[in-house]
């Protein structure tokens, strides 16, 4: 027998039933479309990451920076005057906001054009033919420093020109420039997509920075160079290698790749279990066909080629449709999540989507390998089986019955196998994810059993409860068992996308109790009080007696907060206290540290204490402890690498490299601040009484603040960011909200997932069963009375699936709170496991199993009696 | 309850193929019809016509005072629930009911009374031989007991008509006559009207009047 009668005629039985063909289609492509979509976002961030740092930094091998992050412009002149050295710009950078391009977040880039040579690709050339008419010159533009240029693409974004006024906010301040000149944007410049670049002297007449600039890049060939620059610096400045200084991004870009690559494994594993759901039902349901095909002949291998012919077409066509899906559904995860890192974390100035040839095959390949990885084992068993058994759909109950105690034997083994690898001291993250997969797969092989077991149970427990209530939940739990090999595919499937929703609401909502709980200790002022210009931060000194001299004013912790440098970690934010009235949460405490009085003392005495992040990055692990028990650091400094010791380390959801506290002596000596740039107020009072303190006690700084800062009597000082504790602590809420949209998003698609699933296998299950359903009409059963036998159904199946996923949940969501999220940002927090979720997700699984038996129960109300009971 | 159809007619795949033409008959109250017949001529189509499983083309089916082919598909499915029993040749238990169950099924859809339905349906499966199984499954017994199964479903809610489709097609000639005995001799005894369809020469032994189907209609008599 030829291949070609079998495939079309699997292909007729195809276009007869279009409903279900499409739900295989749209099942596979869903699956693809997840994949596709997060690793979309996952490469854009990356990229984004990389363009935003390579437009500041490119070729530099150092940069010297300034402790408080400024360099005297004189620096660079005697670095090529005394040293020689040519491969040396100046660059000032700033983030500014402009809203005349819908208030994005720019860096300025202040550059020196004739030092550009040796370090940044900036094409002063519009077009391919040259200078256009309408874009400026450029090069003039820079070396007559009358105005900014930024990319045509970004002016273009705002409908921006040149001469057009940029208005450029930053620090409480804002300053109008002009347009000077365009830079091709696009391919030829994509890192200055978010750059306005000036010459040097107008960024420092913008910025008001004098005669200094934020650093000097470098190119230094040997470590004789190194050691004379070195020499060359005076106390407060710093050369460092750029790879360390970039360390920082690329820790934070590596964090969100490796939540990404999580949430993309998720997806995945999603997506196969979907494909296999309807993969494997579209195969079933071709049993009496093949049944039929083979008693008329055709071999096993044949039986076998044209069902995987057949499923490889769908899953070509699944594919194509799932990557169009997902570049869409992609687009607006790249827009979320770099809304997120921008707002959250560090402010990335290019965003693009970045879709490459290999995420899309990589799409395609996980559609069709799924698919037809799927429907493996349904087409073996249908070339495999006798014809005459293969006509009966009991034949594939019978086979799951002797496959049930292996089957069941497997799951035991995969899940013992990932507890073993999640218990792995030293696993890496790809072998958790395997882990995770190797729990799914193991849940799922028990399925059958438990199933069989759990209606079987409630069977017995209810079979006191006889009458027409019970008929129907009785047969429904009933035809769940009898269909083991159908139903345990269908629960399967939804228990795994319930577990993803148990786990991505765990870990939100444990993260979101943490971060309230942190911010109520770390961030409890009821007023927060610091300078709103960062190249200024230093608050009036007098402003802490004014402010303990108010009635209303119950006490203040002062504090000065500087960046530093680490190798390690990058940049570093020191804290010192005049009073800290904060509830730190530690993880680790040097033996003999009970209270944190004991700390304050040995604050005093010159240790430190760090940031979870901090301690992590800086390997320091209580594991790590010397044989007295402590743990060292060592830091960069004014007096040079100085070693600390460690008296604590406590949480902290601060990104970056992390923070250190030490004591205000320690902070003088060492760093040479001894100001104070931030404060912590504490009201009297309760409630609305509270309230009202809070208002006039931000009446009188502000009263303070005007006064201090009028004109003409101290130009220059510091205005004031004063603001609320309950609206630092709602935008904090409100920012972590943000960041966990694109798991919003995620529970979305598992609705969908679900509900595409279920539609699909109840639509499958209904047909098998049309000559069951045709008999209980021919009975007497009204359309009403099926319609609610298929609901029970669904229900029952839903209902299981939802009690499955517990387990299976609460595990995922251990993985994600102690394994993923601590590999990918360092964080710890507890795992708060709550019931409201486990019954929402029970709830989900029932309603979304009942939602999607609608159509099917409509359908299965309509079944026609005559044909049905000719059905075999 | 006599069944009187009239004038009727019944095509089926778009009207492509004629099945019934004009067919009149009468099924008299208390009496056992057989009909006869080729394979495809009609006879399954014209019980599921009587049972308001199928609606005629042109035509009317009168049961009772009760005008069948009128109705539509909850007035038939209620109407078939209450006065019409049906035997299928292939048995068609629900494989998720315990022979109990199976028989009290109709009993519980109509919404009687439990108790009623439970003390009914363990009676009737005396009467058919089977008050040792009511708890098994139907795939524990034999093709002449889930006939026999069948027989008492069709008799729970107490039907004036039985309509049996073949009921002894699916069985060895032992068994076939053992049951053909008990539905025939279940109907005298509770004078139900009832019509069977069948292959087997032994019932015309139980049958008070013969019908053949030819030519699109019902004529009396074995065809010979």
């Amino acid at each position: 027998m030829r291949l070609s009668p079998l495939i079309r005629t699997c292909f007729r039985s195809s276009k007869a039933q279009l409903l279900r063909t499409f739900l295989l289609i749209f099942g596979i492509a869903l699956g693809v479309a997840g994949v596709v979509a997060i690793d979309i976002a996952k490469i854009s961030v990356s990229k984004s990451f990389e363009l935003s740092t390579a437009a500041l930094t490119k070729r530099a091998t150092h940069q010297i920076t300034g402790a408080d992050f400024t360099v005297p412009q004189s620096l660079f002149v005697r670095l090529r005057t005394h040293l020689g050295l040519h491969k040396t710009a100046p660059v000032i950078a700033r983030e500014v906001l402009v809203p005349e391009l819908d208030g994005r977040t720019l860096t300025l880039m202040g550059i020196d054009p004739f030092s550009e040579s040796h370090f940044r690709d900036i094409r002063f050339r519009t077009g391919t033919n040259g200078i256009s008419q309408d874009s400026g010159d450029p090069r003039t533009v820079m070396t007559r420093g009358d105005g900014v240029i930024l990319s045509g693409s970004l002016a273009a974004s705002g409908e921006l020109g040149v001469d057009s006024a940029l208005t450029l906010t930053f620090g409480g301040r804002e300053v109008t420039t002009r347009i000077g000149a365009l830079l091709a944007g696009g391919d030829k410049n994509p890192a200055f997509d978010g750059v306005i670049l000036a010459d040097i002297a107008l960024a420092q007449e913008i910025l008001g920075m004098g005669n200094r600039i934020s650093r000097i890049d470098l190119v230094l060939d040997s470590d004789a160079e190194t050691a004379r620059v070195r020499e060359l610096l005076p106390p407060g400045l710093t050369l460092t290698k750029t790879e360390d200084r970039n360390q920082t991004i690329r820790s934070l870009s590596r964090s969100f790749e490796t939540s990404l690559t999580a949430f993309s494994m998720l997806v995945l594993f999603m997506g196969i279990f979907l494909i296999y759901n309807t993969v494997s039902f579209s195969v079933a349901r071709r049993r009496g066909l093949n049944g039929t095909l083979r008693a008329l002949g055709a071999t096993r291998q044949e039986i076998f080629l044209s069902v995987q012919a057949e499923v490889l077409v769908y899953a070509l066509a699944g594919s194509a449709l799932g990557v169009g899906l997902g570049i869409l559904l992609g687009t607006g995860a790249v827009r979320a999540v770099i809304a997120t890192v921008s707002d959250m974390y560090y402010t990335l100035t290019v965003s693009r989507t970045h879709i490459t040839f290999a995420i899309l095959l990589k799409g395609v390949l996980v559609g069709i390998l799924a698919a037809v990885g799927s429907s493996l084992m349904p087409a073996v068993n249908a070339a495999n089986t006798r014809p005459v058994t293969l006509m009966q759909r009991s034949a594939s109950e019978s086979r799951l019955s002797v496959y049930l105690p292996g089957l069941t034997t497997g799951g035991v083994l995969a899940i013992a196998a990932a507890l073993i690898i999640f218990n792995w001291p030293g696993a890496s993250v790809n072998l958790v994810f395997a882990g995770v997969f190797l729990i799914f797969t193991g849940g799922s092989f028990l399925t059958p059993a438990l199933v069989a077991l759990i209606t079987r149970g409630a069977d017995a427990a209810t079979v006191k409860f006889s009458g027409r209530h019970r008929l129907m939940p009785a047969m429904a739990m009933r035809n769940v068992r009898r269909s083991l090999s159908r139903t345990s595919v269908l629960i399967a499937s939804l228990m795994v996308v319930v577990s993803v929703y148990i786990g991505i609401d765990t870990m939100t909502r444990s993260f979101r109790l943490s971060i309230v709980h942190w911010v109520d200790g770390h961030i409890g002022g009821d007023v927060h009080v610091a300078s709103l210009d960062d190249l200024n931060r230093s608050l009036d000194k007098t402003l802490l007696d004014k402010i303990l001299a108010m009635p209303d004013v119950r006490a203040v912790s002062a504090y000065n907060i500087h960046r530093a440098f680490s190798e390690a970690s990058g940049e570093v934010h020191i804290f010192s206290y005049l009073r800290d009235l904060s509830k730190k949460e530690w993880t680790w405490r040097s033996p003999g540290v009970k209270r944190d009085g004991d700390v304050d003392r040995l604050l005093e005495d010159g240790w430190i204490i760090v940031s979870e992040i901090f301690a992590r990055q800086n390997g320091l692990m209580p594991e790590s402890q010397d044989a007295s028990g402590g743990l060292f650091v060592a830091m960069d400094t004014l007096r040079g690498p100085e070693t600390f010791r460690v008296a604590g380390i406590f949480r902290d959801f601060f990104m970056g490299g992390g923070r250190v506290v030490v004591s205000r002596e320690t902070m003088k000596t060492f760093w040479g601040h001894d100001d104070i740039t931030a404060m912590q107020i504490f009201v009297h009072g309760e409630a609305d009484a509270k309230k009202s303190a809070v208002q006039r006690v931000m009446g009188k700084i502000r009263g303070i603040d005007r006064n201090d800062n009028a004109p003409d009597e101290t130009p220059g000082s510091a205005l004031l960011k004063i603001r609320s504790g309950l609206d630092i602590k709602q935008s904090i809420l409100a920012a972590f909200d943000k960041t966990f949209l694109i798991t919003s998003a995620l529970q979305v698609l598992t609705a969908i997932v679900a509900l595409t699933g279920i539609i699909n296998s109840v639509m499958a299950l209904i047909l098998e069963r049309a000559r069951e359903l045709g008999i209980l009409r021919a009975c007497g059963a009204l359309p009403s009375q099926v319609r609610t036998l298929v609901l029970w159904e669904c229900a029952v199946s839903g209902f299981l699936a939802g009690l499955l996923a517990l387990p299976l949940g609460a595990f995922l969501s251990w993985v994600l709170v102690h394994v993923v999220n601590f590999r990918s940002f360092g964080w710890t927090y507890d795992m708060h496991l709550s019931g409201a979720t486990m019954i929402q997700a029970v709830a989900f699984s029932g309603t979304a199993a009942l939602l999607a038996g609608i159509a099917p129960a409509f359908r299965a109300g309509r079944v026609d009696i005559v044909k049905a009971l000719r059905t075999e | 309850m006599d069944i009187c159809i009239a004038g009727l007619d019944k095509t089926f795949d778009n009207r492509d193929r004629v099945i019934f033409k004009d067919l009149t008959a009468t099924f008299r109250t208390g009496k056992t019809s057989v009909l006869l017949g080729k394979s495809g001529v009609g006879k399954s189509s014209l019980l599921n016509l009587v049972a308001g499983i199928d609606t005629p083309d042109r035509g009317r089916i009168q049961i009772g005072d009760t005008v069948v082919s009128d109705m539509d598909d909850a007035g038939r499915t209620l109407f078939r629930r209450r006065h019409i029993g049906f035997v299928f040749q292939s048995f068609n238990l629900i494989p998720v009911l315990t022979v109990l169950e199976n028989v009290g099924l109709v009993g519980q859809l109509d919404g009687r009374p439990d108790r009623d339905i439970k003390e009914k349906a363990a009676f009737l499966l005396e009467t058919v031989g089977l008050a040792d199984r009511l708890l098994d499954f139907p795939d524990r017994l034999s093709g002449g007991e889930q006939q026999r199964v069948a027989l008492a479903r069709a008799l729970i809610n107490d039907p004036e008509i039985i309509l049996a489709d073949e009921p002894t097609g699916n069985l060895d000639g032992k068994t076939g006559t053992a049951v053909l005995e008990l539905i025939t001799d279940q109907a005298k005894r509770l004078h139900k009207t009832l019509v069977m369809v069948t292959h087997s020469p032994d019932a015309l032994a139980w049958a008070d009047e013969v019908f053949t189907v030819e030519n699109y209609a019902l004529v009396p008599g074995n065809g010979i």
